[in-house]
């Protein structure tokens, strides 16, 4: 019997231990401020940023001992989809369990900034010389609904359809820039008629994610209709007309077969199109911001495009309604922020401030393919030799932006299901607007749909 | 015809004369030592988290935006959001598609063919095909969904596309055209080792000389199977349909891996409207009223099985 209760002793400890391990979640290092010995940490989760920061780091905790600051930074490397890292850091950052720093795009400082889940940076913004320097557009567009900023832009860009230049060329169809879409769907048409292809790729449907809106439908619509967000009233407006004339565009992309619907259906849809099709030269058109130069198709980005700057070229987006004019979309509303929870703040904006500064933030930009939302930089190195990224940050002062708010995430997911419709067949350009406002409606609520 | 079962072994113990009362109070302290540890993580982790989906479920709470500070009780409105939203009801009837196809016809029906099959003594090479049937279960459900992923793929790479470019046929983009159809026939070839096992395990207790009498009464192969066999097994069976019908409307990575509820949300079924509510579209109230009447539903499901499972034949 006493052999029993040991047993039985040491099974309820095992079973109890290895519960309570899974509870436990151990940091040693802890304190704010920046004078005794902290540990900050940040995800990344795209490799090229990953690289990037990891390149940064030594530099940064040098330069901080230099100061007289003990901070070292944990890099969290986490190779993940924009998707994936949206509802890993959503459950981190209510649990109170997220990095102290966070490298997020547009839709996210959105939605969590709002939620209460960013810590404003305000107030260690007026206190940084640096942040005069910042673009006043890029400014207007960090200011959240609440007049507060929540991040730091890493980089901007400029939204554009990229081509390719040497395939067009060959097939005799005009590469000017094109200046309404019915004159770029002719061409479009040529194309088609020659390869049998599929010539462009937009983001659309609901595997592409965020991108559906953010990189295409999102600058279509801003680029024809700026109404759609009413600042003052912090709603959207979703009878303004061009809702509907987005989506009757992308359903005649899709009925005229100048889009590659299937790979829209797969999984990871930009494999197909842009690191497959584009760079072989059977896509050639797609949406794409600076960061293509870099990231998909530079050197040392996801699928290499030899001689690059000779083949590949860029033209503005057509106008899409009567009276519309050529234009680039500006991408300028992610960066760099901090856990509201982190109780390392003051050292966390110490490791932003140094990234978006001088020769660590010229490195970045160069790394991921973007133009700096800064006044300064022009004349870094290695910066300062890329005159593709010299050049987005010029179009930046010329391009369209419209500054949103809380909401953008749900008319960002029920803009990819109504395109989705139409890449299935299911709708046309009117039945998937309806759908669409259905949806948006029905996520959004009555608070955040202009009346 | 009437069951002619013997009372099973576990009932004839359940029956033995209870311990004396003195015995019995001097092991409670051990029972609860035992006990106590898994008791105490049953309710840490599952009783616990399934009282606070109820409660979610009766809240607007959200997990982005500013409805994410201040969430408020709203009663039944999920509820009722829910049950006039054809997204919804579309989805609990792909999952019924899902279930009764896959589940309660492929890998019950062929789970029993399998068993039966490699229960006859003249069948050679068992050792293999168990092997073969058995090797879906224990691979892990991304490495299945990546593998099938693959087999299906658009490109004239992907491996079905190579056999039946072998007949002359172009590339199909199977998870597009036949979306359902591909998820049905993955989730049979991944959950068919189980079914085979517990209808093998069933077979074996069926006594020999009741199948031997019914063909000397003259009664075919079939008549012995449809009145013999199967009420004798009828316990696994419903068992087995219980358990495949828990975790079939449970699927998610196989279907998320393979099409995402897509295309058009053709395979959206119950488990991927509730991530994509709850999770994407950060909606965890109505996400979490979602997952409760999917419980109630499996919990009829379930109370049917059992009661079918008593059913004198």
């Amino acid at each position: 019997m006493k052999r029993k209760y040991v047993v039985a002793a040491f099974t309820a400890t095992v079973v109890t231990a290895a519960g309570l391990t899974g509870c436990s979640a151990g940091d040693a290092t802890s304190g704010d401020g920046t004078d005794g010995p902290v540990t900050i940490s940040i995800l990344e989760s795209k490799q090229t940023n990953i690289d990037a920061i990891s390149k940064e780091i030594p530099g940064f905790e040098a330069a901080m001992k230099e100061q007289g600051k003990d901070i070292k930074v944990d890099l969290i490397a986490d190779v993940l989809t924009d998707e994936q890292v949206k509802t890993k850091l959503t459950q981190q950052l209510i649990a109170g369990q997220a990095p102290d720093v966070l490298d997020i795009g547009e839709n996210m400082a959105i939605a969590w900034s709002s939620a209460g889940y960013l810590e404003p940076l305000d107030s260690y913004l007026d206190q940084w010389e640096g942040w005069e320097h910042y673009y006043p557009a890029v400014k207007e567009a960090m200011t959240r609904q609440d007049g507060q900023v929540y991040n730091l832009p890493s980089g901007a860009g400029v939204l554009n359809l990229f081509y390719r230049k040497d395939v067009l060329e060959q097939l005799g169809v005009d590469t000017t820039q094109p200046k309404t879409w019915d004159d770029l769907i002719s061409r479009l048409e040529k194309v088609k008629a020659a390869t049998g292809g599929t010539p462009i790729v937009i983001p659309a449907g609901t595997a592409w994610g965020g991108g559906t809106w953010g990189e295409g439908f999102q600058p279509l619509l801003g680029g024809t209709d700026t109404g759609y967000y009413d600042s003052e009233t912090a709603t959207w407006d979703l009878d303004t007309p061009g809702w509907l004339a987005v989506f009757e565009l992308y359903a005649e992309l899709v009925q005229k077969g100048l889009m590659p619907v299937q790979d829209l259906q797969n999984p990871n849809p930009w494999e197909p199109t842009k690191y497959v099709k584009f760079p072989a030269g059977d896509i050639q058109v797609s949406a794409q911001g600076t960061w293509g130069w870099k990231f998909d198709w530079g050197p040392d980005g996801a699928t290499p495009i030899d001689g690059l700057t000779e083949k590949v070229s860029t033209w503005q987006w057509p106008g899409l309604r009567d009276g519309d004019q050529p234009y680039g979309w500006s991408s300028t509303g992610g960066g760099y922020a901090i856990s509201a929870d982190s109780d390392k703040k003051a050292a966390a904006f110490e490791f932003i401030k140094y990234l978006s500064s001088g020769k660590p933030l010229a490195e970045q930009l160069v790394a991921s393919g973007a133009a700096s939302a800064r006044d300064d930089l022009d004349d870094v190195a290695p910066y300062s030799g890329e005159p593709q990224l010299l050049q987005a940050g010029e179009d930046l002062s010329n391009s369209v932006f419209v500054v949103t708010g809380d909401g953008a995430d749900q008319i960002s997911q029920a803009v990819a299901t109504a395109t989705e419709l139409i890449l299935s067949g299911q709708a046309d350009g009117k039945q998937a607007y309806e759908a669409f406002k259905k949806d948006a409606t029905d996520l959004l609520g009555p608070s955040l749909v202009k009346q | 015809m009437t069951s002619i079962i013997d009372v099973p072994a576990a009932v004839q113990t359940a029956e033995q004369p209870p311990a004396p009362r003195r015995r019995r109070a001097r092991t409670w302290p051990l029972v609860l030592l035992l006990l106590g540890p898994s008791a105490v993580l049953i309710v840490l982790f599952i009783v616990l988290p399934a009282v606070y989906g109820i409660w979610l479920s009766l809240t607007n709470t959200q997990l982005t935006g500013f409805a994410a500070r201040n969430p408020k009780f709203v009663g039944f409105d999920n509820y009722a959001y829910l049950l006039g939203s054809t997204d919804f009801l579309g989805s609990l009837g792909q999952t019924g598609t899902f279930l009764f196809w896959s589940a309660i016809v492929g890998q019950t029906v062929l789970g029993m063919v399998a068993a039966i099959l490699l229960s006859r003594p003249w069948i050679r090479g068992k050792g293999f095909f168990g092997a073969a049937l058995l090797m879906p279960m224990v691979v892990p459900e991304v490495v299945a969904s990546l593998t099938w992923a693959s087999v299906l793929a658009t490109s004239p790479e992907g491996t079905l596309n190579r056999l039946t470019a072998v007949f002359g046929s172009e590339p199909t983009a199977w998870l597009q055209t036949a979306p359902m159809l591909a998820i049905i026939l993955v989730n049979i070839w991944r959950g068919l080792a189980f079914a085979m096992i517990m209808f093998q395990a069933a077979l074996e207790d069926v006594p020999a000389e009741l199948i031997e009498a019914a063909r000397v009464d003259g009664a075919s192969a079939v008549q012995v199977f449809r009145h013999v066999t199967l009420p004798l097994i009828r316990g696994p069976v419903f068992l087995y349909l219980l358990l495949t019908t828990i975790s079939t409307v449970g699927v998610f990575g196989l279907v998320y891996f393979l099409t995402r509820g897509g295309p058009g949300g053709q395979t959206r079924i119950a488990a991927i409207y509730i991530y994509e509510r709850a999770l994407q579209f950060s909606q965890i109230g109505i996400g979490s009223a979602a997952s409760i009447i999917l419980l109630v539903i499996v919990v009829v499901l379930g109370f049917t099985y059992v009661r079918l499972a008593k059913v004198e034949v």
